[in-house]
C-alpha cells in the first residue's frame, strides 16, 4: 500500500527508489495474478479498517462538538444542545460510535448505504456523492494532463541529460514541488484570471509582448531539439518568425476574441500530429503507418464536415462519447487494414491520430462558440466556484463555462504531478537506459527512437505506473486545498467544515473516498505491472 | 611497452582481407580523477572464419576495445585511431551508417545472458527486428527465419520458444538466443565478450562449440575476449594478450600457451591451475593428521534444505546429503549453479535453517542449539564468501573489520586487539599499513585476503569457503590459493571449500564431493573422483572443463565429443540445410516495424 | 588522428573501473610498467568522496548557501527568545505607517495594516516555521528508521505488523490526518505541532529505509557478521545502517521539505500554528485578501517559504546525487 499522501512525499519517493518494484516482483512471481490480487484486496480492507478507526478516534477527540453552542446566548442553547448530543451520540463511548457508523458503511454491501448525518442533520451520502463527483472531475483531468505531459518532459530530459533543457526543467520541477500551492492559487487567481478578463475584453496582443512571446517561443524549441548551433538558430529563427507573423494576424483578425479554426485547420493540424506520432511510435520509414495515420485524418475530417449539424446544435453528452467511440473503432480498422505486417504499430498510430482528430474537432466547434460565449459571460476565467450560477447558455456554452470555471485549479494541480512525473521518469528512463538489454539493442544497429521507444521506454513505464497510481490518490488529499482557494464544493470542504465542527461523519466520508480511491488505483497498478511486465504475468 | 609479434604473417598492417581490424586504437575516458587511458594505441586484426583471443585481466580494456568496433562507448570516452569493419572506415560513419553497420557486418555476443536480451518482449520480437530493421526479411518471412536461426543455434521448438520472453528460458539457452541474434544477418565478425563466463562449464563447452562451427560453416570471424585460458586454448587460432590498455603478445594459440615470450604472458599461465596437474601447483597441501576415532570438524547426517516460497510449492534445494569433514582436511564440493553447494554452506554456518537431518561442528549439534551456546559454536567456525565486493562492509576500516569477531565474542582489550590484527595482516601478506584503510581502497584480491583474515582471527577449527576465487582475475587467485594453502598448513584447520571450478577443488583439496540438483552424485578422495569418476555426471563435468594447452584441449574436447556420443546426445553446433542460403538485404516493403506495437498487446 | 563520434546520446555516462588504488600489493599486475592511473596516489574516505561530490554539485551548494542566510537572519534579526537581535523594530509594535505601508528603507517588507514591521513579522513566521521542518525532519527520520530497519531486518511478523501500521498511515491523505492531529495539538505550541507532524510524515522514510535494509540483510558482510556470531542489534547499528546512511540523509533532507510545505498549507487552513504564534502559513492566510491592494503582504512570506523549500530540496538533490556513484557526471 502506499498513496493517499500529501504531494511532496510521494516525491521523495520518486526521488530515491522505485517504492514497489520489488514488492509486486518479489510477492506476486509466478502466482496467478487473480489470486494475488483477491489477496492484496484482502490485505488493503484490513488496512482501510484499521485506519478508519484510527481516524475517527481522531476526529472525535481532536476538539469539542458543542462549543459553538457553549458560547452562544441562544434561550433554549440547553435544548439545541441536548439535541445535537441526541443526534450525534456524544454520550456513548466511541467505540460504540464507531460500530454504528461502520455498521451504516458495511451497509453499502446490501444496497442501503448510510455515512450518517452532519452536525446539522443533514444526510452525509448525498454530500459525498455531490462533492466527490467535482473533485474527482477536477482529479481526473489534471491527472491524466499531468502523465501525458509529465511522461513526455521526462523521457526528454532523460534523452537530453545534463542539456540546458534538462536543467530548466529540472529547476522548474523543483519550482513546482517546492510552490505552496494556496499561495500559487492566489497568484493564478490574480495573472491568470483577473488580468486575462481584462484583456480579453479588448483582445489584442501589443506589439511588444508579440515580440517577447516568439523570442521565447524561438528559445525555447531550440532548446527543445537541440542539435549543432547552427541547426538551433535556424530553429530558433524560423520559430520567431512563425510566431510573430502568426500572432499579428490574430491580432489583425480580432482571432481571441473571434477565434476560428474552420475545416482546413483541422485537417493541418491533425495530419501534422499524425505525421508526429508515425515518427515517434513506428518510424517516418513506415510508410504503411503514415498512410493509415493520413487516411485516419482525411476520414476523420470528412466525417466532421457531415456531422458538423449534430454537433453544433444541442448535441447531447451520449450522442458525443458514442460518435467519439465510432471514431475511435474507425481509426484502429484503418491501422488494421493498411498495416501490413506491421498491424500492431499501424492500429496504435492510427487510434491515436484518431483521438488527436476528436480532440481537433471538439476544439474548432468550441472555439466557433467562444464569441458567443463572451456575450453570456464577459469576464470568461473565474475564480470561484465549479460552475458560475445560474448560468443560462446552450449546450456548447455550459461546456465552455464549466471548462473555464476548471481551467486553473486543474493548471495548478497539474503543474505539481508534472514535476513528480517528469523528475520520475527521467531517473526510470536513465535506469533502463543504463541496461544491458539497451547495449544489445543498440548494437542490433536500432535507431535512438526505436531503443528509446521499443526497449528503455517499455521498460521505464513499469516503475512508471506505481507512481502515477499513487499520485492520483495523493492528489485528492493536495486537491483540499486548491478547492478551499478556489472555492469549489468538494471533498475538500467536506473534510474542512466537518474536521471544523469536530463532526465526524462528514470526515469520515472523505477519508472513504480517498482511501477507497487509493486502493483501487494500487490495484490498478498493479494490474498494469502484469501487464506490462510478463515476469510477473507468468 | 613495445609488442612481441611473433605470428607468422608478418606486419599487421599488411594485410587486406581483414574482417576487422584496430590500428593504433587509443581510448581516453575522462573522469571525475581525471583522465584514464584505457587502451593505449594497440594493433589488431581479425580475418574471416579466424577466433582471435583477446586475453587480459579486469581492466586491461579488453572490452572497451571490443565495443569501439560498433562505435559504443559512452560520450566521455574519446577514441583515436583507425578501425576497420570489413571495408569500413568506422570513425568516417555518420550515425545512419554506424547503425547500418551494426548487426549486419559486425555483431556482439555479450557475457551476461540474463540481462543482454529485453525481459518485456518476446524472443521472437527480439529476433525479428534485427531482420526487419536490415531488410532480410519482413513479418511472417521474418518469424520463419527466427525459427530457423533458432534451430540452427539448436533450440528445440523453435516456434514455440519465439513466444516466448527470456525469463523462460534457461541460462544457456538464452545465451544461444543471443548468438543466434548475432548471426541473424550473416555478419562478417562477431565480437564475444567473455560469452561463457556466466555459464555452467557443461553449458560453455556446449557454447563453444557452437561458436567453433559458426565459423567453420559461416566462415565468420570471432573476436573473442575472455581472462579463462581453457576457453583461449579451446578456440582461438590467435591470441592477442593485453595488460593496461597495450597488448604485450601476439602469436598463434600454440606459440603464446605454449612458448609465451613476454613475461606478463609466462605468469599469467604458471597462474592458471591446471585440471589433472593435482596438487602442488601453488604450495604443498597438508596430508590430514587427524584420525578416525576424532570427531569431525563438519559432520553432516541427511541433510534436507527447503525453501518456502509465497504461492508456490517449497523447493527442496539440498535433498538427503550426508557428508562429513575431518579435522584438518579439505573437502572440496563441487557442482553447477543451482546444485546446492552454497546452500549447504550457509546451512553449516547456521545462517539458514535445515528442514531435517543433523549439523555437526566437532560434535555440536549446530540445529539444536539456540543464544550463548550457539555464539560460543560459531566462535569456532570461519567464513570466507566469494564476492570481495559485498564481503567487507564498506564503511568499516581493515582494522576493525579483521578485529570485529574479537569485539564481539568480547576478547582480549584494544591492545590485544590491534596485535591480533597485525599478525593477522602479516599472514595473509598485506602491509601493516592497510590497517585503516577503507574496503573500497583496495583490489578484489586484498580484499579476499582481509575476508580470509577476518575468517581466521579466532583460529577457528573449521573454515567454510565459498567460492572464495571465483571473483579474482587468475594471477590473483593464484596468489590467493598459495597464501591459503600456507595458512592451512600453518593453523591446520579444517575447511569445506565450495567451488564450481573443478582445477582449483584438485590443487587443493583431499576429499571431493559431487553435487547435482540438491544430490550428492559421488564422493571420495580427490585423485579417485576427478582422475577416475566412476558417475556420468562427473565426468561429464571433467570433460567439460577446458585445460590452457591447446593440444591436450583438442584432445579433450575430441574424447567429450565421444563421451556425448556414447551417451547418445548430440555436440551442440550450428545446423546448416543444404539449401541454406545467405541473407540478403531485401527492399524495404513495410519500413520497419518496430515500435510501440507490442505495448498493449501483453494483457493479462 | 581521426576521433569518432560514439552515437550514444541516451546513454549515461559511465566511469570504466577506476579502482583508487588498482593494484593487487603483490599480484602479477604490479610488475607492469603502464603509467599511474590518475588517482592512484591520492585516496579517498567515503566520506570525502560524498562532499567531493555534494560540493561539484552547483544547484545543492548556491542552496545551502542561501538556505544558511535564511537560517542566519532570520534568527539573529529579530532574536530568539530573549536574547535580542540587530533588527531595531519589534514584530509587535505598531509603527506609524508610511504612506499605505508599502516596503521603504526604513520598512524593507513593507508595514501590515495596523502598522506594523512586515520584516519582523516575516522573520518571526519564518523562525517559527524553521523550527517546526526541522523538528519533524528529525522526528520523522528517527521514526522512519527505527521503523524500516525493525521491519526490514527481523522479516516475519515484525515486518507484517509494522508494514501493516505504515500502510494504516499511508492509506489516510497526509494533510488530512496532519490536520485532525493539528487540530487537537494546535494549543499546545509550535513544538507540540511539530511532533504530531513528526509522527505521521515518517513513512515514506520507513518503507525506503526497509527496501534498503532488506538488500543490505542479504550482503555477504552481514552474513558473515551473522556467521561469528554477531548480535542483531550489532548488525543493525554497526553493518546495516551506516550503509544505509545515503537514502536516510536524503530522504530526512526532502521530509523536511515536505514538513515546511505541510505546516505552511495547515496554517494557511487553519489547523495549524495558532495565534498568538505566527508561521509564514498564518502570514499568508491573514493577508490573502490583501493581494489585490498590498501585494508585498502576500508576497514576503510566500517567497520565503518558496525559497527554502527549494533550498532543501536542491540540497537533497546534490546529496542523492553524491551518495549515489552511478549519477557521477563527467563532464565539469
Amino acid at each position: 500500500m502506499n498513496g493517499g499522501s500529501f504531494y511532496p512525499v510521494s516525491y521523495s519517493d520518486t526521488l530515491i527508489a522505485f517504492p514497489s518494484r520489488r514488492r509486486a516482483a518479489s510477492a506476486s512471481k509466478g502466482q496467478p495474478v487473480l489470486k494475488f490480487i483477491l489477496r492484496r484486496i484482502g490485505a488493503s480492507a484490513l488496512v482501510l479498517l484499521g485506519a478508519s478507526f484510527l481516524m475517527f478516534i481522531l476526529t472525535v477527540n481532536s476538539g469539542d462538538p458543542l462549543q459553538d453552542l457553549r458560547e452562544s446566548n441562544d434561550p433554549n442553547r440547553d435544548q439545541l444542545m441536548a439535541e445535537r448530543t441526541e443526534r450525534m451520540r456524544l454520550d456513548d463511548s466511541d467505540w460504540e460510535r464507531y460500530w454504528d457508523w461502520l455498521s451504516g458503511v458495511g451497509g453499502c454491501f446490501t444496497g442501503s448505504c448510510d455515512l450518517g448525518v452532519t452536525i446539522n442533520g443533514i444526510d452525509v451520502l448525498n454530500l459525498t456523492q455531490q462533492a466527490a463527483s467535482s473533485t474527482l472531475r477536477l482529479i481526473t483531468l489534471s491527472t491524466l494532463l499531468a502523465i501525458v505531459v509529465g511522461v513526455a518532459l521526462g523521457i526528454m530530459t532523460a534523452i537530453r541529460q545534463y542539456s540546458g533543457f534538462d536543467y530548466a526543467v529540472t529547476f522548474s520541477a523543483f519550482l513546482f514541488f517546492s510552490l505552496p500551492v494556496f499561495w500559487a492559487a492566489t497568484l493564478l487567481k490574480e495573472y491568470a484570471a483577473i488580468q486575462y478578463n481584462n484583456w480579453i475584453a479588448v483582445g489584442q496582443y501589443a506589439p511588444w509582448t508579440i515580440v517577447i512571446a516568439a523570442l521565447l517561443a524561438g528559445f525555447l524549441l531550440q532548446a527543445v531539439l537541440g542539435g549543432s548551433a547552427r541547426r538551433r538558430l535556424v530553429t530558433g529563427a524560423a520559430t520567431f518568425g512563425f510566431v510573430a507573423v502568426l500572432l499579428f494576424a490574430f491580432n489583425a483578425l480580432d482571432w481571441w476574441r473571434n477565434p476560428m479554426f474552420g475545416i482546413a485547420g483541422v485537417l493541418v493540424v491533425s495530419a501534422a500530429a499524425g505525421v508526429l506520432v508515425t515518427a515517434l511510435v513506428a518510424g517516418l520509414r513506415n510508410r504503411r503507418a503514415l498512410y493509415a495515420a493520413l487516411t485516419t485524418v482525411v476520414v476523420g475530417v470528412i466525417a466532421y464536415w457531415f456531422t458538423a449539424p449534430l454537433l453544433v446544435n444541442e448535441p447531447s453528452w451520449l450522442l458525443l462519447i458514442g460518435l467519439f467511440v465510432v471514431s475511435l473503432v474507425v481509426s484502429v480498422a484503418i491501422g488494421a487494414a493498411w498495416g501490413g505486417y506491421a498491424r500492431k504499430d499501424s492500429m496504435l498510430v492510427t487510434g491515436i491520430t484518431g483521438v488527436i482528430t476528436s480532440i481537433m474537432v471538439v476544439a474548432d466547434v468550441l472555439m466557433a462558440h467562444w464569441n458567443s460565449f463572451l456575450g453570456v459571460k464577459s469576464r470568461p476565467i473565474s475564480t470561484i466556484g465549479s460552475q458560475t450560477p445560474n448560468f443560462n447558455g446552450e449546450f456548447w456554452e455550459r461546456v465552455l463555462d464549466m471548462g473555464t470555471q476548471i481551467l486553473l485549479p486543474t493548471i495548478l494541480l497539474t503543474l505539481v504531478s508534472v514535476a513528480t512525473h517528469s523528475r520520475y521518469t527521467r531517473s526510470s528512463m536513465l535506469e533502463t537506459l543504463n541496461q544491458d538489454y539497451v547495449r544489445t539493442a543498440r548494437s542490433k544497429g536500432l535507431s535512438e527512437r526505436e531503443v528509446i521507444v521499443k526497449h528503455a521506454f517499455r521498460n521505464a513505464l513499469i516503475p512508471i505506473t506505481t507512481i502515477v497510481a499513487f499520485d492520483f490518490a495523493a492528489l485528492i488529499g493536495g486537491a483540499i486545498i486548491t478547492e478551499q482557494v478556489f472555492g469549489w464544493k468538494g471533498m475538500g470542504a467536506l473534510f474542512q467544515d466537518g474536521l471544523r465542527a469536530v463532526d465526524p461523519a462528514p470526515v469520515m466520508a472523505f477519508f472513504l473516498v480517498t482511501g477507497i480511491a487509493a486502493v483501487l488505483m494500487n490495484l490498478l497498478a498493479d494490474i498494469a505491472y502484469a501487464a506490462l511486465d510478463p515476469r510477473i504475468r507468468r | 611497452m613495445t609488442t612481441l609479434d611473433i605470428s607468422s604473417s608478418g606486419p599487421v598492417s599488411a594485410t587486406g582481407d581483414a574482417v576487422l581490424s584496430f590500428e593504433d586504437l587509443t581510448v581516453t575516458f575522462r573522469t571525475e580523477f581525471g583522465d584514464v587511458h584505457a587502451v593505449k594505441g594497440i594493433d589488431l586484426e581479425v580475418r574471416p572464419g579466424e577466433v582471435v583471443a583477446l586475453v587480459g585481466e579486469s581492466g586491461s580494456g579488453k572490452s572497451v576495445t571490443s565495443m569501439t568496433a560498433l562505435g559504443l562507448l559512452p560520450r566521455n570516452a574519446r577514441v583515436s585511431g583507425t578501425i576497420r569493419v570489413g571495408d569500413k572506415v568506422v570513425g568516417g560513419l555518420d550515425g545512419r551508417g554506424l547503425r547500418n553497420m551494426r548487426g549486419n557486418d559486425v555483431a556482439m555476443v555479450f557475457q551476461e545472458p540474463m540481462t543482454a536480451l529485453n525481459p518485456v518482449l518476446t524472443i521472437g520480437d527480439q529476433l525479428t527486428e534485427g531482420l526487419q530493421l536490415h531488410g532480410i526479411a519482413f513479418g511472417k518471412q521474418a518469424m520463419a527465419r527466427a525459427a530457423e536461426l533458432l534451430a540452427m543455434v539448436g533450440i528445440p521448438e523453435p516456434e514455440r520458444r519465439l513466444k516466448q520472453y527470456p525469463h523462460e528460458l534457461s541460462g544457456g539457452q538464452r545465451q544461444r538466443v543471443v548468438i543466434a541474434m548475432a548471426i541473424a544477418c550473416d555478419p562478417k565478425v562477431i565480437i564475444a565478450d567473455e560469452p561463457t563466463t556466466a555459464l555452467d562449464v557443461t553449458v560453455q563447452a556446449d557454447i563453444l562449440d557452437l561458436l567453433r562451427s559458426l565459423k567453420d560453416k559461416l566462415d565468420t570471424g570471432i573476436l573473442l575476449i575472455t581472462h579463462n585460458m581453457g576457453v583461449v586454448a579451446d578456440m582461438a587460432d590467435r591470441v592477442a594478450v593485453m595488460l593496461k590498455g597495450d597488448i604485450v603478445e601476439t602469436g598463434t594459440a600454440d606459440q603464446v600457451l605454449n612458448h609465451p615470450r613476454h613475461d606478463y604472458t609466462k605468469r599469467l599461465l604458471a597462474a592458471v591451475p591446471h585440471l589433472g596437474s593435482g596438487p602442488g601447483q601453488f604450495g604443498d597441501v597438508a596430508p590430514v593428521v587427524a584420525t578416525p576415532e576424532d570427531l569431525p570438524a563438519l559432520d553432516l547426517g541427511k541433510l534436507v534444505i527447503e525453501y518456502h516460497r509465497l504461492g508456490k510449492p517449497t523447493f527442496r534445494a539440498v535433498d538427503d546429503v550426508s557428508l562429513s569433514v575431518a579435522q584438518g582436511e579439505i573437502v572440496g564440493l563441487v557442482g553447477e549453479s543451482g546444485s546446492g553447494k552454497s546452500t549447504i554452506a550457509k546451512c553449516a554456518l547456521g545462517l539458514i535453517p535445515a528442514a531435517s537431518g543433523s549439523v555437526s561442528i566437532l560434535g555440536n549439534d549446530l540445529t539444536k542449539m539456540r543464544g550463548k551456546e550457539l555464539k560460543a559454536l560459531r566462535r569456532r567456525i570461519g567464513v570466507v564468501f566469494q564476492d570481495p565486493a559485498s564481503s567487507l562492509n564498506p564503511r568499516l576500516p581493515v582494522g576493525d573489520v579483521i578485529a570485529e569477531p574479537l569485539v564481539v565474542h568480547k576478547e582480549g582489550d584494544d591492545k590485544s586487539r590491534r596485535r591480533r590484527v597485525l599478525e593477522l595482516l602479516d599472514a595473509v601478506e598485506l602491509p601493516r599499513s592497510a590497517y585503516n584503510r577503507y574496503p573500497h581502497e583496495l583490489s578484489g584480491g586484498q580484499r579476499q585476503r582481509v575476508s580470509i583474515a577476518r575468517a581466521l582471527t579466532l583460529d577457528p577449527e573449521l573454515l567454510v569457503a565459498d567460492e572464495p576465487t571465483s571473483a579474482l582475475d587468475v594471477s590473483v587467485q593464484a596468489n590467493v590459493l598459495k597464501m591459503f594453502t600456507a595458512l592451512q598448513e600453518r593453523y591446520k584447520f579444517a575447511c569445506l571449500f565450495v567451488s564450481h571450478d573443478l582445477a582449483v577443488i584438485d590443487l587443493l583439496a583431499h576429499r571431493v564431493v559431487v553435487l547435482q540438483n540438491g544430490r550428492i552424485v559421488e564422493q571420495g578422495p580427490r585423485d579417485e573422483v576427478l582422475h577416475h569418476p566412476r558417475e556420468e555426471y562427473t565426468q561429464r563435468l571433467i570433460a567439460a572443463a577446458p585445460v590452457p594447452e591447446p593440444l591436450e584441449q583438442r584432445r579433450r574436447r575430441e574424447a567429450r565429443h565421444a563421451l556425448l556420443t556414447q551417451l547418445g546426445e548430440d555436440v551442440a553446433e550450428l545446423h546448416i540445410d543444404e539449401d541454406y542460403e545467405r541473407p540478403e538485404p531485401k527492399r524495404d516493403e513495410g519500413g520497419n516495424a518496430s515500435g510501440l506495437g507490442g505495448l498493449g498487446a501483453g494483457g493479462l | 588522428m581521426s576521433d569518432i563520434r560514439n552515437s550514444n546520446p541516451g546513454g549515461e555516462d559511465y566511469e570504466p573501473q577506476v579502482s583508487v588504488s588498482s593494484t593487487d600489493a603483490v599480484g602479477l599486475a604490479a610488475g607492469g610498467s603502464a603509467a599511474p592511473q590518475p588517482g592512484e596516489d591520492k585516496s579517498y574516505s567515503q566520506g570525502q568522496l560524498v562532499a567531493r561530490r555534494f560540493f561539484r554539485h552547483r544547484g545543492a551548494l548556491t542552496a545551502m548557501i542561501v538556505l544558511g542566510i535564511v537560517i542566519v537572519v532570520a534568527f539573529t534579526s529579530i532574536g530568539v527568545g530573549p536574547i535580542p537581535g540587530w533588527w531595531p523594530k519589534d514584530y509587535t509594535l505598531q509603527y506609524d505607517k508610511i504612506g499605505d505601508g508599502a516596503p521603504t528603507w526604513e520598512y524593507p517588507f513593507g508595514q501590515d495594516t495596523g502598522g506594523k514591521d512586515y520584516f519582523a513579522l516575516v522573520m518571526r513566521g519564518t523562525q517559527f516555521s524553521l523550527i517546526i521542518a526541522f523538528s519533524v525532519g528529525i522526528i520523522s527520520t528517527l521514526v522512519g528508521t527505527l521503523i524500516g530497519a525493525l521491519a526490514g531486518f527481523y522479516r516475519g511478523w515484525v515486518e507484517s505488523v509494522l508494514m501493516r501500521m505504515t500502510d494504516v498511515f499511508i492509506v489516510i491523505p497526509l494533510l488530512a490526518v496532519a490536520a485532525v492531529l493539528g487540530r487537537m495539538a494546535g494549543g499546545d505550541g509550535i513544538l507540540g505541532l511539530a511532533l504530531v507532524l513528526g509522527l505521521v510524515t515518517w513513512t515514506s522514510l520507513a518503507r525506503l529505509v526497509r527496501g534498503e535494509v532488506l538488500s543490505l540483510r542479504e550482503r555477504d558482510f552481514v552474513l558473515a557478521a551473522r556467521a561469528v556470531g554477531t548480535g542483531a542489534w550489532r548488525i543493525i547499528t554497526r553493518h546495516v545502517l551506516p550503509n544505509a546512511v545515503g537514502v536516510i540523509i536524503v530522504s530526512a533532507t526532502l521530509s523536511i521539505s515536505t514538513a515546511i510545505l505541510l505546516e505552511t498549507s495547515l496554517s494557511f487552513l487553519g489547523f495549524g500554528v495558532q495565534p498568538p504564534d505566527t508561521s509564514l502559513g498564518t502570514l499568508i492566510s491573514e493577508y490573502q485578501a490583501a493581494f489585490a491592494t498590498r501585494p508585498w503582504l502576500f508576497w514576503w512570506p510566500g517567497l520565503m517559504i518558496l525559497t527554502i523549500a527549494l533550498c532543501v530540496n536542491f540540497i537533497g538533490d546534490g546529496l542523492r546525487d553524491a551518495f549515489d556513484p552511478r549519477q557521477n557526471r563527467s563532464k565539469d
